[in-house]
């Protein structure tokens, strides 16, 4: 279901600190580069669920966000199988002016659906993200956790192979978060597989056996949960890096 | 360092048994259409709100952005020639709907970056929606050249016909600009203004003010260089002098935007999976 053989993503920024492309590095130089990945290999198969974790700046997003195709690796190799479901920001990439409705048919657009699949769905989704009237207000007057529903609730719609969690799930009330788990294992059980980083790892735990630890946008340990957990707690506590 | 860009991903709708190119072709460019138009609806949204009252802001906003300027030409200020206030109308309007986009189209990037960050989808379309989210207001603003004409008792002749070609043109060289305004404005933050100035100096450095015939002959030619020239020319032509346009003044805008885009649409495709770091 995914194969990443030796990932890098790069991050060049310019003398002002700012992020430039690498065709803009060209009239404004880099002055400084970072792999946000580096060298990233692991494969994983259908069914399994997969936590990352790390310290903050360890690389679980930039991971995630490649896994989605958010980001194009610069170096290495990456097959995913599609359709990736992803809710990557606490916003879950809502725009705050639009509503509930209005967001939830673009992502769907945007998703991989045709305007009728999604202008279909809008029902179903309202239903399964529980915002009732809310779902046509705007974005704005919603909290973490609203968006986070309705970012979910989207996600589904596309019957995702792959989905990927970046600790968006722990800004859901406990009822969704019931909820979010309880689909998670369902694709997990169906041959899917789910990608979940946050620092609440008993949560974690309960979606994923597994767990590669990342540090410095490196795999520092990849195997059974625990085992990863443990290794990352320990260099936590003698402030080992890799 | 060398950079090694090699991402394989298995789409499972793309997986289905192909059939006919064409009807893979077929599906890919509905699949545009729709993103397209999801895109450009969101930002009309965003434009004009929802409920009744969009449509009143819709009609209103080019009198608001423009409308008044021209009525003081029209009705106050005593200028010579044939309309003025039609003259200026017609190369206003069109003007408004090009430097509108690229204005839309420079910060069409960042004002994304909510699903750029969160989700893979096809970004070449981002400033083809922002030259679409712009005609809406284009076709809003042709009422004010509807006004003049009645306010000047100039009635339109048969070369009105013409007027969906040259709005196509304007169009096509709406849609280049916006592709190399997206660049630019996100390489080129801090010289944003500077770009709309050198786009605002465009207007004057073409008969925006005064036809092409007021002109004098060696400025003539080298007004001519300008692709607005052309395309005001032949707004004017339709509106103002009741004639069809030159063929030089379809033509040659439609080569600059071309040109535009041979070089800006390969370097925005190589871009855009860029995007979501530098938002």
């Amino acid at each position: 279901m995914i194969n990443a053989e030796r990932v890098g993503v790069r991050f060049q920024f310019d003398r002002h600190r700012r992020v430039v492309t690498p065709k803009a590095s060209r009239f404004r130089p880099a002055a400084t580069t970072t792999w946000g990945l580096r060298g990233v290999s692991f494969a994983a198969s259908a069914g399994e669920g997969i936590a990352l974790v790390g310290r903050s700046g360890s690389g679980k997003t930039t991971m995630l966000r490649t896994l989605a195709g958010v980001y194009v690796p610069d170096e290495g190799r990456l097959r995913v199988h599609r359709p990736v479901a992803s809710l990557l920001a606490v916003d879950a990439g809502l725009l705050a002016l639009l509503t509930g409705s209005e967001n939830a048919l673009l992502l769907g657009v945007l998703g991989g659906l045709s305007r009728r699949e999604s202008k279909r769905a809008l029902d179903a989704v309202k239903e399964r993200s529980g915002l009732g009237d809310a779902f046509e207000y705007p974005v704005s007057a919603y909290s973490q956790g609203m968006c986070a529903r309705l970012g979910f609730a989207v996600a589904e719609e596309l019957e995702p192979r792959v989905l990927l969690l970046d600790e968006v799930h722990e800004a859901l009330d406990h009822e969704f978060r019931a909820i979010v788990q309880e689909r998670a294992r369902t694709l997990i059980g169906t041959g899917g597989v789910v990608v979940a980083t946050g620092h609440d790892h008993p949560l974690l735990e309960q979606l994923c056996d597994r767990a590669i630890y990342l540090d410095n946008g490196t795999v520092a340990a990849d195997g059974p949960f625990r085992d990863v957990q443990r290794a990352y707690l320990e260099d936590v506590r003698t402030g080992t890096h890799h | 360092m060398k950079g090694e860009i090699d991402q394989i991903v298995e789409r499972a709708h793309d997986a289905r048994p192909s059939g006919a190119p064409l009807r893979n072709g077929l599906r890919r460019l509905l699949r545009a259409v729709d993103l397209l138009r999801s895109l450009t609806e969101a930002d009309l949204r965003f434009r004009y709100g929802r409920g009744p009252s969009r449509v009143i802001r819709w009609l209103l906003e080019p009198f608001a952005l423009v409308g008044v300027y021209l009525l003081l030409i029209t009705f106050v200020l005593d200028r010579p020639g044939l309309a003025p206030g039609l003259s200026l109308a017609a190369v206003i309007v069109p003007f408004q709907f090009l430097i509108s986009t690229v204005g839309n189209a420079m910060d069409a990037v960042e004002l994304r970056r909510p699903i750029l960050l969160n989700m893979a989808f096809d970004r070449n379309l981002l400033p083809a929606s922002c030259a679409l989210t712009e005609c809406a207001s284009f076709v809003a603003s042709l009422s004010i050249i509807v006004v003049m004409m009645a306010a000047y008792r100039i009635a339109p002749t048969v070369a009105i016909f013409w007027l969906p070609l040259v709005a196509l043109v304007n169009v096509y060289l709406a849609v280049a600009a916006a592709y190399a305004a997206s660049l630019l404005g996100l390489w080129l933050r801090e010289l944003k203004p500077f770009l709309l100035s050198f786009v605002r100096a465009l207007f004057f450095l073409s008969p925006g003010l005064v036809p092409l015939s007021q002109t004098s002959p060696e400025v003539r030619t080298l007004l001519r260089l300008n692709p607005l020239t052309g395309l005001f020319e032949a707004y004017r032509n339709i509106f103002l002098f009741g004639r069809a346009p030159a063929a030089w003044q379809l033509l040659y805008p439609i080569v600059i935007a071309s040109a535009i885009l041979v070089v800006f649409l390969p370097l925005y495709r190589t871009e855009q999976t860029q995007f979501a770091k530098v938002v």
